[in-house]
This record gives structure tokens, sequence and C-alpha cells, in this order.
């Protein structure tokens, strides 16, 4: 401890002058880290953060306020219970689950199915709790390349499938339900909802072979290949039934959608 | 020699600034420190913070915008507040009068109507974030279930507010709506009748999703937003590489 009673500027100690004022408030009683101290990596939230965010903030709400100016929100005449819009739709975010409906049981798909994948979704850290990629996008450059064959194969199979329905007829599950219900006397919930389970479980189960057999994933790895899965079917059938779902629900072009929809 | 003292110093040198604002000019370390722990809306944040969580291309700012759009929608719906009126007969009527007649009325509502949309994506897109970062995992797990219950609030604000126009759009797209949770197995036709508060919808239906949209989801909503903050910096800030 000679060189605490050193005078200031003579450390020739080998300790620098940094660490003898932390001695020298060890010695006098005082707290040895105080809240300015910075470590290398850190920066203060004053201004470094607060800037981001007043810029981040000001820039949306320009953004906003010249929308709100040019754009005005619709409203068209008022309610009438005896006049039913066709097509009618429900809001945006849920035209995924109107979409899906369109294919299947209505409880599987606007109760069931949504209540499976956000129950799937909050319990991905219990499943997942390897620290592995944290900070990182897609966790390493394999994750980033599962997420590009999610994305295509989900939308090319949803794209496909609503197609394929559309050419056999849509809610016959691939013609497999209405033939069930009409040559081999099945009741209904055979092929809206038996039928329809299988189909959507096996495109999960494709999505997860396919996966596992080209890149062996870890778990981590494995739930962003679902996760992406979901993540895509939410936006291609809530665009689909946006944008190209007409008068009694049959596809059409954008262009050719009597209403438009907000 | 003194310095002579400008009008500026005067003011934040009186009694009464310093009783508002206890600190000096965030231009030293210690002010910058203080500033952010002595105001209660900045105090929110730590003192300091790791250098990669300022990056604006790791989190695209989308959980601030997504609270920035909850103030602004807070905000611009308090003022609709003063003009709607929640009743089958006169709610159409109100909406047209604060489009046509109440000044900025139609800009507060398109602005109400923008966010509530752009709310929408930002939280799911969030989500989306949170999760290909891989900031779920431990010790961030519990705090993922409360977003994933804020994104459900989200749709729900965003629902119960799509009928209160009582236009075309409204009504049939709660219909639609309102029939899909109907589908519900066992219990739908009660979640339909408690949802509507009779069997189509009607006057019960346009009060019930009134109260929910003006004041019991938002008060869900800043409950949960007020744990979901706590807990980011309680489980270690913003996430970042180890």
């Amino acid at each position: 401890m000679a060189e605490i009673a050193q005078q200031p500027g003579a450390n020739t100690g080998g300790i620098d002058e940094q660490k003898r004022q932390k001695l020298l408030e060890l010695v006098r009683g005082r707290a040895l880290a105080r809240p300015t101290d910075l470590a290398e990596d850190e920066v203060m939230v004053w201004p470094s953060l607060v800037v981001v965010e007043a810029v981040c903030a000001v820039v949306f709400l320009a953004i906003l306020t010249a929308l709100s100016v040019l754009v005005n929100a619709p409203l068209l005449e008022r309610a009438n219970p005896n006049q039913t819009p066709n097509p009618s739709k429900a809001p945006w975010y849920f035209l995924n689950l109107q979409e899906m409906l369109l294919h299947m049981d209505a409880g599987l798909a606007g109760v069931i199915i949504p209540t499976l994948a956000l129950g799937g979704i909050a319990a991905i850290p219990y499943i997942d709790r390897s620290p592995l990629g944290v900070g990182i996008l897609g966790t390493s450059s394999k994750g980033r390349k599962i997420i590009a064959l999610a994305t295509v194969f989900t939308t090319v199979v949803l794209v496909g499938m609503v197609l394929l329905e559309e050419a056999i007829g849509r809610g016959t599950q691939f013609g497999m339900g209405s033939w069930l219900m009409d040559t081999q006397g099945a009741p209904a919930w055979v092929g809206s909802i038996v039928i329809s389970s299988l189909i959507v479980l096996g495109a999960i189960f494709a999505l997860v072979v396919m996966v596992k057999t080209i890149y062996r994933p870890t778990t981590r790895e494995l739930i962003i290949a679902l996760f992406t899965g979901f993540f895509i079917t939410y936006w291609v059938l809530g665009f689909i039934g946006t944008s190209f779902r007409g008068p009694e629900q049959q596809l059409m072009m954008p262009w050719d959608l009597p209403l438009v929809h907000h | 020699m003194r310095r002579e003292q400008s009008l500026a110093d005067r003011i934040t040198g009186s009694s009464v600034w310093r009783s508002v604002v206890r600190h000096g000019y965030p231009d030293t370390q210690r002010n910058q420190a203080l500033i952010i722990a002595s105001n209660v809306f900045l105090h929110i944040h730590p003192v300091k913070i790791k250098r990669y969580a300022t990056k604006v291309t790791y989190t695209f700012c989308l959980g601030g915008l997504s609270f920035f759009m909850f103030l602004v929608l807070t905000m611009t719906g308090v003022l609709l507040m003063f003009y709607y009126i929640p009743s089958e007969d006169q709610a159409y009527q109100t909406m047209q009068e604060i489009e046509g007649t109440v000044t900025f009325g139609q800009l507060m509502r398109n602005m109400h109507r923008w966010s509530a949309q752009g709310m929408v994506i930002a939280v799911f897109l969030h989500m989306g974030r949170v999760f290909y970062t891989g900031s779920y995992k431990p010790p961030r797990e519990f705090n993922w279930v409360i977003g994933v219950l804020l994104l459900v609030t989200t749709f729900l604000l965003s629902f119960t507010g799509y009928l209160l126009p009582w236009d075309q759009l409204a009504f049939w797209a709660i219909t639609v709506g309102s029939e899909i949770g109907g589908a519900a197995p066992i219990v739908g036709p009660q979640v339909r009748q408690l949802l509507l508060g009779d069997f189509q919808i009607g006057q019960s239906t346009l009060i019930r999703f009134y109260t929910l949209h003006v004041i019991f989801l938002p008060l869900i909503a800043a409950f949960l937003m007020a744990v979901h903050f706590w807990r980011i910096r309680k489980d270690g800030g913003i996430s970042g590489p180890l």
C-alpha cells in the first residue's frame, strides 16, 4: 500500500492512476464502482439510447401524420343488418383464419388451430433452453438457410393447396372429404375435421422431415423452421384473404375485387 | 472573476426550476446519470447500457414503436371519445360529425385508424424479431409469454374498435369475426353470447365492445406492458450476443 501514501502525480510504483484512485476510495470507505463508471462495451443511455428513441419516434410520427393527412380512414354507409355485403370479410388480421375456414371445419380453423399455435409459441422458451445464438439473427448461417427454406416451402405449399382445392372444389379436402361423404356415407365431420387435421399435420410433418434430412438441425433450428412456417402462414393466408377473395369468396385478381378492405 | 449570469442561467438556477429539475444540464456523465435516474418517465431505462443495444438494425425499434403507437392511440382515442356516442342510433351520425364538422376530427380518426393497423403489424413483427434473435431464451422465458398475451390483447383491442364506426364495414367484419369465435367447440354459443350480449350484433354488442375498447383492454394492455418493460431490465436488459 505504499503507493497510496505517495503524492498525486508521483505514482511510479507500477499501479496506474485509476486503480490508485479506486484504492483510495476503498480506504476512505466509498463504493468502488460509481454509477458513471463505464465498461468498454457500455454507453450512457442519455444520450446514446434516448437519441435513437427520439429520432425513431419523430420519424414515425411524421410518417403517420403524412399518411393520415393523405389517406382517409374508410367509412361506408350506415350498418344495415338486412344487407349482407358480398364478400363479407373479417378484419384483415383475421382473414388468415377466414381463409382456413373456407377449407375446413369452422371450429378447427377459427379456434383450435390458432389456440394451439399461440400455445405452442408461448411454450417455445420452455422447450428450447439452450443459450446458444442469442442476439444473432437466425442463430447461425445454417439457421438463416432454414428460415429461407421454410419460407419458400410454406409459401409454395399454401398457394399450391389453395389453388388445387379451388380447382377440385373448395371445402372438399382435395376431393377426399367429399368422396368419403358421398360414396362411403361418412358424416361431414370426417372430412372437415379429421381429413383437414391430417392435411395440416401432414404439411407440418413434411416441413420437419425435409429440414431434418437436409440440415440435421438442433432443437432451436427445428423450432426456427416451425415458427417460420407459422409466421409465413399468417401473412400468406392473410394476403390471399385480403387481396384475392371476391364475391362468394371466389379467387380473383386484386384489381377485380369489388370492395376495398382496410 | 465571476462570469456574468445570462437569463438562461438565472432561470435554470432559480429555486422554482431546481425544485422541478434536480440535476444540471446533462453534459457531464454525472448529470446524464441523474437525468435518467430522477425522471419517472426515463427511469424505465438503466443509466448505462450495452453498446449493441443502441443499434437500430438489431431491434428496428419495433417494440418501442408498438408502445409509441399505443400512446398515439390513447391520445387520439381520448379526443375521439369527446364526440363519439356508443349508441346504435347515434354512433354512425357522430362518426360523420367527427369527419365533417369537428376541427381536426378527420385527422384524429385517421391517425387512430392507421396507428391501430400499424400496431398490429409492429407487435407481430416485434415477436418475429425477438424470436429470430433467440431473445426468448432463459432468463427471458416469462417475458416472452407476457409478449404473447400482449399480442392477443392487441388483436382484441383492434377487433373491439373495429365495430365502433357502425358502418357496413364494421358491422359485417364483426359479424364474420364473432362467427369465427362462436365456432369454438362446446363453449362456442356461450362465447358468442358473451361477446355480443345478444343473438345478433346490436346495442348490447356496441356498448360491450366500446367499454372493452376504451377502458378494460387498455388497462390490461398497460398492466401487461408494465410487467413486460420491467422484466426486460430485471432479466438483464435487451438481449445481445454472449
